[in-house]
């Protein structure tokens, strides 16, 4: 997209210089003659030369003030009342125009430091009232330097053709030409200047895309060199500004190839020093050849800063062979390479035909292009940078949310913890203290109802502990655990005892309900053995609808209204009743004076654990 | 005449344990004692046929007791008496070659009979305490890999029979019943399971000893 750009900019300034009108009459002939006097030296011998005469060639030791005079100029204007005037489409540096002997025109100080015109071409009207009818006589004043004393041949002193012709032919001649020397190129300088300033600040703030700050610094050292475009006065020697002017060119070489390598991201020590001691080497070397050899030293210097930038421009493209960015670098280099040739080659044959101004101006709207492209990826990278960092902000959260729930976890695990060894401990203490002394009171008293009373709050208060502490029990371990204990008591009383339940049954029951049904199989079988008189006593267990059923059945005296009164007094049948109502259960008590006793005891199973 | 070491801290409870004792083995010669230091000292000096042998103590647990008697003095029957009827307290004991336990509370007459099976070798053996039993050995059955140095402590079928049903609750004369054999030859049984029990912990225990050595 760019090359279609600058290819349409080239063709646009190739129209701007069209030929010039039919009337014009183009002056290729002129007297000349050295002289610092206010009028033609008609005493010193002068010299027919050709225009345009480029002082380099044809007095290359020459340095001041130069007359030319053209004589029998025809000014006689094709339409009566029509002005006509004189185009200059080169002088260096400046001139003073005369028609007749009478100054018409002026383009600045004569005298050190003269005036610098060297890129402004000159109309000059010429009064009608100062034209003869005929043998018009035009003096032409040009203070210029010598080629050695300047770091380009264009900033040498010189007079191209002139043309002489109706102002109204020769106007557009010019605005054409000052658009194509003067102002296009002040706008692409200002921009360039403008966004160089920019990007180097861009660059400068943020340290890894240093090559914004190096190509930043490049456009304006380009820009500075346009100087004289903005400033034909400037206040210092033509010696001090030639210097200066070859100075910027090692800043300016600098800069390209530090841009070039940090571009690619390579980055060198020795390049990083070289480069400044080169820059101090070259207004060293410069000062000590002197302004009468500063040419001489500038071309050298160009010479090795073109090859420097060339090298750095090859490393460039041979380290980024296989990026994306590739062909249009090599492009913009090649085109920036060609207007270099086109350059030399315009000063070594010293004619400034259109194609020598073009890459004068095509360099620097290939920068700005450049330059924005740097921009538009420096703010592509920044919005990635943004993206990624926003991304890097939502990972961070959610590690964050992940330790917090974490530790979440592990606080409520390290309650449970502390919790289990407080019930722990306080079932230690429970057995030493409160055990102890129980035991002792059973051991000890005199009253076996005390006695009896205190082994069973033991009991009690150990059915308690493990219900605090207990886990799920499985159905079948709780079933072991109960048949042992009932059938050896029953045994052991002498009561035949018959037990019916299924084996290897996988549900479970919660600590409590386990230790509640162990409490009141206990209290029946106590009951069993210490009241009913029965001979046989048959425990029926089974699972029905989630519910674990026992049924008690003896073939005993049953529970006759006093001693079921007597029972409930030693916390019998109501207390099993009671319990089997805290486990959301019922027990159920049938019985008749001499139809023995059915306990019907239905518990809801471990809903939790049911069926894993 | 039988010397009997009583460890118990509660005085009542020893001097109830005393007179039991002495109404079971009359003319026993009892040492007593309230700590486990001072029993371990005993131990040293006296040799025991029997030792009753409480679990917490003031300066620390019966079972260290109960180790020391099997190392010193394997002919003595140690019997754990105690207040936890759970056998998350009363394996480690077993492990380290208790020979049955007795749980304090119970009445009189039990315990009189409980201490005379024992010492005509019918050890108790509860369901919960059988299921732990038979979980440890099965878990001791599955390969091994760096178990080379184990010596090979197994059940027998019979043994392990005979776990099983105590396991779901039937009492020991049951078994016999259905395994057709007397009360005396389950006992018998009862009684190598713990010895296998004790032998295969302490195998276990030289082992992990021996391990630490090697990594220490």
């Amino acid at each position: 997209m760019h090359h279609r750009c600058v290819l349409a900019l080239l063709l646009w300034l190739a129209l701007l210089a069209g030929p010039a009108a039919a009337q014009t009459v183009v002056i290729q002939r002129a007297l000349s003659a050295p002289g610092t006097g206010p009028d033609f030296p008609s005493a010193a011998p002068a010299l027919e030369v050709a225009l345009p005469d480029e002082w380099a060639r044809t007095r290359p030791d020459f340095e001041g003030t130069l007359w030319y005079r053209i004589s029998d100029v025809p000014l006689a204007a094709p339409n009566a009342g029509e002005l006509m005037a004189l185009y200059i489409e080169r002088v260096c540096s400046n001139l003073e125009v005369f028609l007749n002997g009478q100054l018409v025109h002026g383009g600045g100080r004569m005298d050190e430091p003269v005036t610098d015109n060297c890129k402004h071409p000159q109309l000059v009207t010429l009064p009608a009232a100062l034209v003869r009818p005929a043998a018009n006589v035009l003096d032409i004043r040009v203070a210029g330097h010598r080629l050695a004393s300047v770091g380009a041949r264009q900033r040498a002193g010189g007079l191209s053709a002139l043309r002489v012709g109706p102002l109204s032919d020769l106007a557009p001649h010019h605005a054409r030409a000052t658009a194509l020397q003067v102002t296009v190129p002040q706008a692409v300088g200002a921009t360039l200047l403008l966004m160089g300033g920019f990007m180097f600040v861009l660059g400068f703030i943020n340290r890894r895309e240093s090559h914004l700050a190096y190509f930043g610094a490049l456009s304006v050292g380009w820009a500075l060199t346009d100087t004289r475009l903005w400033l034909r006065d400037l206040p210092i020697g033509h010696a001090v500004t030639e210097f200066l002017f070859c100075v910027l060119l090692g800043f300016i070489t600098w800069a390209a190839v530090q841009f070039l390598l940090r571009y690619a991201g390579v980055r060198r020590k020795w390049v990083d020093r070289l480069l400044p001691v080169q820059g101090a080497l070259m207004p060293l070397s410069l000062l000590l050849a002197g302004p009468d050899r500063l040419h001489a030293v500038a071309v050298v210097w160009t010479a090795v800063l073109a090859l420097e930038v060339a090298a750095a421009a090859a490393w460039h493209l041979h380290h980024e062979r296989r990026q994306r960015g590739f062909w249009l670098m090599a492009g913009v280099l090649g085109a920036v390479t060609l207007a270099g040739l086109i350059e030399v080659g315009a000063q070594w044959t010293g004619t400034r035909p259109l194609a020598a101004q073009l890459p004068q101006l095509v360099v620097p709207v290939i920068f700005v292009l450049v330059g924005l492209r740097l921009v538009q990826q420096h703010g592509h990278a920044l919005h990635e940078s943004e993206q990624g960092r926003l991304q890097l902000e939502r990972q961070v959260r959610e590690a964050t949310g992940e330790i917090e729930r974490n530790y979440r976890q592990l606080a409520e695990l390290r309650v449970e913890q502390v919790t289990e060894r407080e019930r722990k401990r306080i079932a230690a203490d429970l057995h030493d203290d409160l055990g102890a002394k129980l035991l002792t009171i059973v051991h000890t008293s005199d009253s076996e109802r005390i006695s009896s009373l205190a082994r069973e709050a033991l009991e009690e208060m150990r059915l308690s502990v493990r219900g605090l502490t207990g886990k799920p029990v499985r159905l079948a371990d709780a079933l072991g655990d109960w048949r042992a204990e009932v059938v050896s008591r029953l045994a052991q009383a002498g009561i035949d005892g018959e037990w019916d339940a299924p084996e290897d049954l996988p549900q479970t029951l919660s600590a409590r309900a386990y230790v509640q049904t162990t409490r009141i199989l206990r209290e029946a079988t106590s009951n069993i053995i210490k009241h009913s008189g029965a001979s046989v006593c048959s425990v029926t267990a089974s699972i029905a609808d989630g519910d674990f059923q026992v049924v008690v059945q003896d073939n005993g005296d049953g529970i006759t209204n006093e001693i079921d009164h007597r029972l409930d007094r030693g916390h019998g049948l109501a207390s099993m009743k009671n319990r089997a109502k805290q486990l959301q259960g019922q027990c159920l008590v049938e019985s008749g004076a001499g139809y023995g006793t059915v306990i019907r005891l239905t518990v809801p199973l471990d809903r939790a654990i049911e069926g894993s | 005449m039988k010397t009997i070491l009583l460890l118990e801290d509660l005085p009542e409870i020893r001097a109830w344990l005393r007179k039991l004792v002495l109404e079971v083995f009359p003319g026993s010669h009892l040492s007593e004692s309230a700590r486990v230091h001072d029993a371990i000292e005993l131990v040293k000096a006296v040799k025991f046929d029997l030792a009753l042998i409480d679990l917490g103590l003031p300066d620390g647990s019966g079972v260290d007791v109960v180790t020391r008697l099997r190392d010193f003095q394997p002919d003595a029957q140690s019997v754990v008496v105690t207040i936890h009827d759970d056998d998350e307290h009363l394996f480690p004991a077993l492990q380290a070659g208790a020979f049955g336990y007795i749980l304090k509370e119970q009445a009189r007459e039990l315990i009189t009979e409980q201490l005379q099976r024992i010492s005509q070798g019918e050890p108790p053996l509860s369901p919960s305490i059988a299921r732990r039993v038979m979980a440890y050995f099965s878990a001791k059955s599955k390969p091994q890999p760096a178990a080379n140095a184990m010596p090979n402590v197994s059940l027998t079928d019979r043994e392990s029979e005979v776990l099983l049903r105590v396991a779901k609750g039937y009492t020991l004369p049951e078994i016999g019943v259905q395994l057709g054999l007397s009360r005396h030859t389950i006992a018998d049984y009862v009684k190598q399971i713990y010895r296998k029990l004790n032998v295969s912990s302490r195998a276990e225990a030289a082992l992990e000893a021996q391990r630490l050595g090697l990594f220490r």
